[in-house]
């Protein structure tokens, strides 16, 4: 961090950006040639727009994979309940665990909501019996298991 | 889940890993990389995509949204009503993810808002009053740990699109 401060520099979507967004959004791999046609804009503004918006950290273009392309056939959401440590500790020791693909400290009943991906049952007493057993403060676990994903959005994200 | 699903060979996931990368990689690049034909590689990103492995798209930083609150509402609806009480959240404004499970609640739903006042309109009204609901449990994210972008559930039909590399 500078020593001018939080002063980020913060970067503003024009209509430009917007439109550039959009298709990307739809096409993540739409060439910058055909964005330009589309937006009768030319080729280097839509990549220099593009690199202006990633730099930035506003937008990414990613390639996103089914949890099944890695054989990820199993999704439970866990709450977590901690007890005699603080959660964020407890926290940041199960973001070391590659199996759980996202964690929120949260409100609630439960301390910290996570999503934990496996490829079968058989995987989860290692997690149970030694990862999990090994952190400090994890007081219960509370899990629902995925049959059935409805619906599932991931073009808004943290990005930093 | 149909058992004639394309499993995806160690060439698959030697692309995939470039492409995590840059995801907007030429397929040239692509291919140059790993020492194939173009074609194979336009061949390749084809099938994952009708297979609903893969999708390219823009993700939008939290922070130039505002950074919404990130709700998550753990429902409890008779089961024989689960799917349509699922299918009716999906439609509702804000909701990023619904999902049907088996365990603490029948249906973990996540969902993404500006203000408190748009939480209690989803998640303390209109799920509540959807018939068959009969408990609703909301929990706010004060601090997000982890996060992977990169991975997902791909929901939507793939929408091909005639040029999509150079």
């Amino acid at each position: 961090m500078a020593g001018n401060g939080i002063k980020s520099s913060r970067y503003e979507f024009d209509d430009t950006d917007r439109k550039i967004l959009e298709l990307l959004k739809a096409n993540g791999r739409a060439t910058n040639q055909k964005i330009a046609r589309l937006l009768k804009i030319s080729a280097a503004t839509v990549s220099a727009r593009i690199r202006q918006m990633e730099d930035a950290k506003a937008m990414k273009v990613v390639a996103a994979t089914d949890f099944a392309a890695f054989g990820y056939n199993i999704l439970i959401a866990i709450g977590v309940e901690v007890q005699g440590r603080p959660a964020e500790d407890v926290a940041k020791e199960l973001a070391r665990l590659p199996q759980i693909l996202s964690i929120n400290l949260v409100t609630g009943a439960k301390d910290i909501e996570i999503l934990l991906a496996v490829q079968q049952f058989s995987e989860l007493s290692d997690f149970l019996l030694n990862d999990i057993a090994a952190i400090k403060g994890v007081r219960s676990l509370s899990p629902a298991i995925a049959v059935d994903i409805v619906k599932f959005d991931f073009d808004i994200a943290p990005l930093s | 889940m149909s058992g004639s699903r394309y499993q995806l060979d160690a060439f698959d996931h030697q692309i995939l890993e470039v492409l995590a990368g840059d995801a907007r990689l030429s397929n040239r690049k692509i291919a140059q990389t790993l020492g194939v034909t173009e074609g194979t590689i336009r061949g390749r990103l084809k099938r994952l995509q009708e297979e609903n492995y893969l999708r390219f798209t823009a993700i939008t930083a939290l922070s130039y949204l505002g950074n919404p609150l990130l709700v998550f509402i753990g429902v409890t609806a008779e089961q024989g009503r689960v799917k349509d009480v699922a299918q009716a959240i999906a439609e509702m404004a804000g909701i990023r993810s619904v999902i049907i499970t088996l365990g603490r609640f029948n249906i973990h739903v996540v969902g993404m808002y500006g203000s408190l006042e748009e939480v209690l309109g989803v998640a303390n009204n209109a799920i509540l009053a959807l018939p068959g609901v009969r408990h609703v449990e909301t929990s706010i994210s004060v601090k997000q740990l982890k996060y992977d972008s990169r991975l997902a559930k791909i929901t939507r039909p793939f929408v091909p699109s005639d040029d999509d590399e150079d």
